[in-house]
């Protein structure tokens, strides 16, 4: 819960986090050794000096540093986790369903866990976005569109057996799903970070959310583009808010387009956790103002209101979280920092 | 001599264009070396993560070994990529003059040529979007801007640098993708040529401001993060 200086309280939902192992015993190549020091140069790049953390306790952190990074000190009051297998370069998985369903069993009303599938892993596939439901509970699903299997390094939404998978949610409840459409993984097809086949599924699959991670950077104006034709098309904040801190007017530039084409509804908040901190995403997004000439530009403002509905009030209707409801629930489950 | 020749080897590499930011590889820091034997050259570039678009990659090693042929005293060029996750596959594509669907011909699809005219596109908005926003901040009105020819625009930027530099981008991007004819010709149109109304201009704007911004912020994001990758 972050309060402001005049008492207004935020919920708070951050809606992209990882518990991740990349460390050497983990790793099974050296794309695993280069995937996290990928990772790790985010980071750096982006963050205040205090929060840039070594690369030993970067590759693998403990489940006590999360909780108390997200919820004692991180203002964070749920958070959900965004799985990312990596099966290619990581022997037990980067950040699978079944390590981050560690967390959510000790602390049930923090978290939202979801699944994650692949269409390349055919009928089996179907069966374990089954088991997941059944053992999980998943209400969505991360999906990496570049993950490499083998040889093949990435598929289309709009592939066959992709639909398969989509009716499959739709018969299981699944209604959420999160796309990765940015950097790090890049498929080997043409563009790499072409979103038109979010454009083509949105439209056919009207009654399931799709969350594209990263607002579609490095595609911004395609991302936009496709948000604007289609309502079911979100955009998460993660990579795009650490702006807000190394470069804050490119952050003004980039968050009132998205406010002009999206609306402030259809935005959500998320630290991309542990490449940022919420701490200070939080304390400078809350603090931060568009610039008076960027505001007329765009005729839009990032007020308190806006803010409140990006941190937490805009997500937690996808994931049908009463957030009145959960204030109460949390009541009792304070942490102690 | 061999000041000249590293002045026409550096000269060429500026032509380099990074085709996703419209950056060239020089400005953009991604050239790592280059040294010249006699007339064998040897050019090494890096790029700001391991997981760069290969595709994209591709594209940067091919113009380097394009633009520095040339030369006409040049008669050997090796192009290395470094710390690449398709490095190798590049480098040894690219001195055997393999196209990118010939490298990776089990794993890819669809037409580079393609991909390259869509970023040249992005590219021809973004650079007309930044000359008329210089317009307007002259206080140019809209309709008069409308109706300019290049060579009435050529006289308005007579004295004016920055103007002139702007100017001269656009009008080579014109080249590359066939717009240009003359000088009588309007000055902005869209990519098919055709002339943008007055009603519609603003939404225009709007529309072409969204791809120079996100092809910007592509351009510090890269720059920056190479700067993180290499401690430069």
């Amino acid at each position: 819960m972050y309060v402001t200086k005049d008492g207004q309280e935020i919920f708070v939902i951050d809606s992209h986090i990882h518990y991740w192992d990349a460390s050497p015993d983990n790793q099974l190549n050296i794309h695993g050794k280069e995937f996290i020091d990928c990772f790790h140069d985010y980071q750096k790049h982006l963050s205040p000096k205090e929060y840039i953390w070594p690369i030993e306790k970067f590759m693998k952190y403990d489940k006590e540093t999360l909780v108390n990074d997200l919820f004692v000190i991180g203002y964070v009051d749920m958070a959900i986790f965004q799985p990312t297998y990596l099966t290619d370069f990581y022997k037990n998985g980067f950040n699978t369903v079944e390590r981050n369903a560690e967390l959510v069993k000790e602390y049930p009303h923090r978290f939202i866990l979801n699944g994650s599938f692949d269409p390349r892993d055919g009928e089996r596939g179907l069966e374990y976005l089954e088991y997941q439901v059944e053992t999980y509970g998943i209400k969505g699903v991360k999906l990496y569109t570049a993950e490499w299997r083998g040889d093949s390094k990435g598929y289309k939404l709009n592939d066959p057996m992709c639909y398969r998978y989509f009716e499959k949610c739709q018969e299981l409840g699944i209604k959420n799903i999160h796309i990765h459409k940015g950097p790090t993984i890049t498929p080997l097809n043409m563009d790499a970070f072409d979103v038109r086949d979010v454009d083509e599924v949105a439209s056919t699959f009207k009654d399931l959310n799709f969350i594209v991670e990263h607002v579609g950077l490095p595609r911004l104006e395609d991302f936009c583009w496709i948000a604007t034709q289609e309502p079911n098309v979100y955009g998460g904040l993660a990579v795009a808010l650490p702006f807000v801190y190394a470069r804050p007017r490119y952050f003004a530039k980039i968050i009132s387009e998205l406010l002009f084409w999206l609306d402030e509804n259809r935005l959500f908040f998320g630290s991309d956790y542990a490449i940022w901190h919420p701490k200070w995403l939080i304390e400078k997004f809350i603090e931060f103002e568009l610039p008076e000439d960027i505001k007329a530009e765009t005729g839009v403002d990032l007020t308190i209101e806006v803010k409140k509905k990006i941190l937490g009030e805009n997500i937690a209707k996808l994931y049908d979280i009463d957030i009145e409801e959960q204030k109460k629930k949390l009541r009792n489950n304070v942490f102690i920092g | 001599m061999l000041s000249t020749s590293i002045k026409e080897v550096m000269d060429k590499l500026n032509d380099v264009m990074d085709p996703e930011l419209d950056q060239s590889l020089v400005e953009l820091g991604f050239i790592d070396d280059v040294k010249i034997e006699g007339a064998e050259i040897y050019i090494s570039f890096r790029l700001p993560t391991y997981w760069c678009s290969p595709n994209f990659a591709y594209m940067m090693a091919n113009d380097i070994y394009e633009k520095v042929s040339e030369l006409s005293w040049v008669t050997k060029i090796k192009v290395e990529l470094k710390d690449h996750s398709f490095a190798r596959e590049i480098n040894q594509g690219i001195s055997n003059r393999k196209t990118f669907e010939e490298i990776f011909s089990n794993i890819s699809g669809g037409n580079l040529d393609q991909l390259r005219k869509t970023f040249k596109i992005k590219a021809f908005y973004s650079r007309q979007e930044k000359l008329i926003q210089h317009l307007l901040s002259k206080g140019i009105t809209e309709s008069k801007l409308l109706s300019l020819t290049l060579l009435e625009l050529e006289i308005i930027l007579n004295d004016d640098l920055k103007g002139k530099t702007l100017k001269n981008r656009y009008i080579c991007i014109l080249k590359e993708l066939g717009l240009y004819k003359d000088e009588q010709q309007l000055a902005f149109t869209d990519e098919n040529g055709t002339p943008i109304e007055l009603d519609s201009f603003k939404n225009y704007l709007l529309q072409i401001r969204r791809t120079r911004l996100s092809m910007e912020f592509n351009g510090f994001y890269c720059r920056s993060l190479l700067i993180t990758r290499y401690n430069i």
